[in-house]
């Protein structure tokens, strides 16, 4: 997030596209809602009707992939109609000629025709946006889990700084992390291009700075795999063991026969996790690890807040903390890793990682967690980013165009899947699944299906549905809902007994290797 | 009547923990208050009130009822001599509150065994705690009227003691006491009920709000729009002093051996009261707001308040932590309005 989640109390207009807030981040849904009652502005664009709809003072829903024509269709307006913010523009952008250039084919009726969204509202959306004085931009999975998954977050962020709607307290581009941590693992450098910080691999003097500080010679200064390439590399045979911590791709990855097919052309699988997931039950070695209550450490969470969490209980059985294990498989494979507690390790990243310098054991010790970029002991952290200039210097547009999804329904396949979460279940349900009351709430998978659709098809809520594309089936009850629209369906990949992720397709976004869980093809029918 | 200095009630505790799990309002590095077990550096006479009631003493979040070893059963009771120090007038009511509903159709031995062998030592309060703050108008507050084994008034650099038991009076035979001249005491006492009492505001929408649930004139469009933000996070249940309600499961770790437990619960979430057909006569957030807020309302069993109001005991917490504003003081005063 470029802002904090305390910055919610005071904007006056949040844009939130492809984030079922109240659902997954329901502590920040919370704020937009009370920001309505205080008469801020709700613009939704997400082609599900979600809670958040109900508060919307507009609510766009767009056909699903088409993010980048809306977005660029709400600039085209904004510049037509001389809406745009030309002093942030001037001092602190460039390319705008060539992003004029780019979205003034984005007319009102051609996105219409795209996105399915009528003219006047795109043309209502951009007005509201544009001259709202803080706007927030709340996005999430929706816009990244797509092809164009870094088109759509460049589209963002170009409507932003067009409008001059960043760099200000409530006012800027915030992507929800959805796990507690995930921003820290990116910023500790879990990443193939990075080392923690964002300090690049391929750059000789970062490579040189590592190396002295670990004691050792030729760090690689190549970058290295996503999880999508491994997966692929695997099934070539040209990676032959994979170590996997944390994670469960034969659940939550796109294609599950294809991951199935990959894992099992391994020659060596490990799998380091706290519960025994259909990804560890193939693994020829598990390690088991603590989980949170089990151990020490920190979590940056999505406003960049460093917290530290301490332990409250011992770990059961043979459980270690992630990084002991980690030291542990390093000294056995000769390279002895000397750390003695999480604050050691912290005291390293502090020496190594220029934004999280002044974040010290010490101080989190006594505060609720501080927020990077923290330079030094004496720097408070920063609260919203990107002030005075953009850490490259001038914020550059990236113009990109619109391209529909990887595969489209067709007349056999005559529906979009599109996948998501609910309320009460995490990811691939391997911890809240085990949850009573969590459990009770959310048995079983459920199929949403528009009642139009249901009614052709013969459907009623609860009868039991096939869902077919090219990739495989899967059957669960379906919900009758007018949540999604017409000629979609929606499910989750929580549940083992209708893993969605055999359906969905592989196809990624080229850049950031990200799969389109938000759409492939599909058709429906009724089990008899 | 008894007195003790406040340089004393650190060595107080202290001696206490020789035979008692002593549990005090306790100042965590990060500034929060809780209440946990007595450390000297850690205890805290500067506190308000605590974010949590100290219902989860004896009922905990999570309980373990029976064990299974290799198809062996063996229940699981556990206690532990417990005083409880410091503790608000209105979480005493909520205490009693939820003894009373635990024990009265039914003993519910988990919970009676860590009840009954409790002393709870009330801090009596000199005003509101926060702007929440309503025991006045539930009666329940600002000084305990009964349950307590000692209650203590906070009266400058002393503190004096009133006791409400045997076990209060036995507590208080030790030396660490200091006697003081009864009416003397009294009139003190008098003077600080009375001032602590003009301190805290009656709210007149939860009578008000009361009377027309009983007598069906409160406007119905007040749950769905409470139930169109609600984000059911159960949390108004779990910080609630007099929310009761758990969910039993089993636990199998391995085949032959299990557990049985039960576990916190909330009337807000939709699979409480969803049948096995799958029809649920709650069905919506609305509803399942209307009945948690008519249960403290309306519904409570006359026993179980144990001469207060009503099933609320006034404490504010819904109030101060629902992230969207639904806690009793707003319901109350959107019913009245309408």
């Amino acid at each position: 997030m470029t802002n904090s989640i305390n910055e919610f109390e005071d904007a006056d207009l949040f844009l939130v596209t492809g984030s079922n807030t109240t659902a997954q981040h329901p502590l920040i849904g919370s704020r937009i809602i009370n920001a309505k009652e205080r008469g801020a502005k709700l613009l939704l664009i997400d082609p599900r009707e979600i809670q958040l709809a109900q508060f919307a003072d507009l609510h766009l829903r767009q056909n699903i992939g088409t993010d980048v024509a809306v977005l660029n269709g709400m600039m085209n307006i904004i510049i037509e109609e001389e809406l745009y913010d030309k002093e942030f523009v001037e001092t602190r952008t460039e390319g705008f000629d060539q992003l004029k250039s780019v979205v003034s084919r984005y007319t009102p009726r051609v996105v219409e025709k795209i996105s399915g969204i009528p003219a006047h509202d795109l043309e209502t959306a951009a007005r509201i946006y544009a001259t709202a004085d803080k706007a927030m931009i709340v996005y999430c999975m929706g816009i990244t889990q797509h092809t164009t998954g870094t088109d759509n977050v460049k589209t963002c962020a170009n409507l932003a700084m067009l409008t001059g709607h960043i760099g200000r307290p409530s006012t800027g581009v915030n992507p929800l992390r959805g796990q507690n941590n995930v921003q820290g693992a990116c910023d500790m450098g879990a990443l193939p291009n990075v080392y923690s910080g964002y300090q690049p691999v391929i750059d000789p003097a970062i490579k040189k700075k590592f190396e002295d500080a670990w004691g050792v010679q030729g760090l690689d200064d190549k970058v290295g795999l996503t999880i999508t390439d491994m997966i692929i590399a695997a099934r070539t045979g040209d990676i032959r063991a994979l170590y996997i911590m944390g994670e469960n791709p034969m659940m939550s990855d796109p294609d599950t026969s294809h991951i199935e097919h990959a894992l099992s052309n391994l020659e060596f699988l490990v799998v380091q996790d706290i519960f025994l997931s259909e990804t560890a039950s193939r693994a020829d070695v598990v390690l088991p690890a603590a989980s949170f209550a089990e151990r020490e450490g920190t979590y940056s969470n999505t406003e960049r807040r460093v917290q530290l969490s301490k332990k409250a209980l011992s770990p059961p059985g043979l459980a270690r903390p992630d990084w002991e294990i980690v030291c542990e498989v390093s000294r056995l494979a000769g390279y002895a890793m000397n750390y003695r507690s999480p604050s050691d390790i912290m005291k390293e990243i502090n020496a190594l990682t220029p934004s999280y310098a002044g974040i010290t054991y010490q101080r989190l010790e006594k505060c609720h967690g501080i927020q990077w970029p923290c330079p030094n002991e004496e720097h408070p952290g920063t609260p919203y980013l990107h002030r005075d200039r953009f850490s490259k210097g001038l914020g550059t547009f990236l113009p990109c165009d619109f391209k529909p999804l990887a595969e489209e329904p067709d007349e056999e396949y005559d529906f979009v899947l599109t996948t998501g979460r609910i309320y009460y279940h995490f990811h691939t349900g391997t911890m809240t699944r085990r949850v009573s009351i969590l459990e009770r709430e959310a048995p079983e998978p459920l199929i949403e299906i528009n009642p139009d659709d249901a009614k052709r098809l013969g459907i009623r809520s609860n009868d039991m549905v096939e869902l077919t594309s090219r990739r495989g089936s899967i059957k669960a009850k379906a919900e009758v809902t007018t949540r999604v629209p017409r000629r979609v369906v929606f499910s989750t990949f929580h549940f083992y007994e209708a893993p969605v992720n055999l359906l969905t397709n592989p196809a990624h976004d080229p850049v950031a290797k990200i799969p389109e869980y938000k759409g492939c093809a599909v058709k429906v029918r009724r089990c008899v | 009547m008894k007195t003790i200095a406040k340089e004393n009630v650190k060595e107080l505790l202290k001696s206490w923990t020789k035979q008692y799990q002593v549990l005090v309002p306790t100042r965590t590095t990060q500034g929060d208050c809780i209440f946990d077990t007595f450390q000297e550096d850690t205890f805290t006479l500067d506190y308000k009130k605590p974010p949590l009631p100290p219902k989860s003493v004896f009922f905990p979040h999570n309980e373990v009822i029976f064990q299974v070893v290799k198809n062996e059963f063996r229940e699981v009771v556990s206690a532990n001599n417990t005083i409880l120090f410091g503790i608000r007038s209105c979480d005493m009511m909520g205490l009693l509150q939820c003894a009373s509903f635990m024990t009265r159709d039914r003993k519910d031995v988990y919970y009676s065994a860590k009840k009954d062998t409790a002393i709870t030592a009330v801090m009596a309060c000199p005003g509101p705690q926060n702007e929440t703050c309503f025991c006045t108008t539930t009666f329940s507050g600002p000084v305990a009227k009964k349950g307590f084994d000692l209650l203590f008034y906070d009266m400058d650099d002393v503190f004096m003691i009133e006791a409400g038991s045997q076990q209060g009076k036995d507590l208080l035979s030790s030396g660490q006491f200091i006697d003081v001249d009864d009416t003397i005491a009294r009139e003190k006492i008098e003077a600080f009920k009375k001032k602590a009492v003009q301190s805290i505001p009656l709210v007149d929408e939860v009578n008000e709000a009361m009377n027309r649930l009983e007598d069906g004139t409160a406007d119905e469009k007040v749950w769905e729009r409470f139930g169109r933000k609600c984000i059911v996070c159960g949390g108004c249940a779990f910080v609630c002093p007099t929310c009761t309600c758990f969910n039993v499961y089993d636990h199998e770790s391995t085949p032959g051996s299990g557990m049985r437990a039960r576990t916190w619960d909330a009337c807000l979430y939709g699979g409480f009261t969803r049948e096995a057909s799958g029809h649920n006569p709650r069905s919506t957030q609305a509803s399942r707001l209307k009945r948690r807020h008519e249960h403290k309302l309306l519904y409570y069993n006359k026993t179980d308040i144990q001469g207060s109001l009503c099933g609320c005991v006034g404490c504010g917490r819904c109030s101060d932590y629902c992230p969207v504003h639904i806690g009793t003081l707003e319901v109350v005063k959107e019913i009245a309005a309408k």
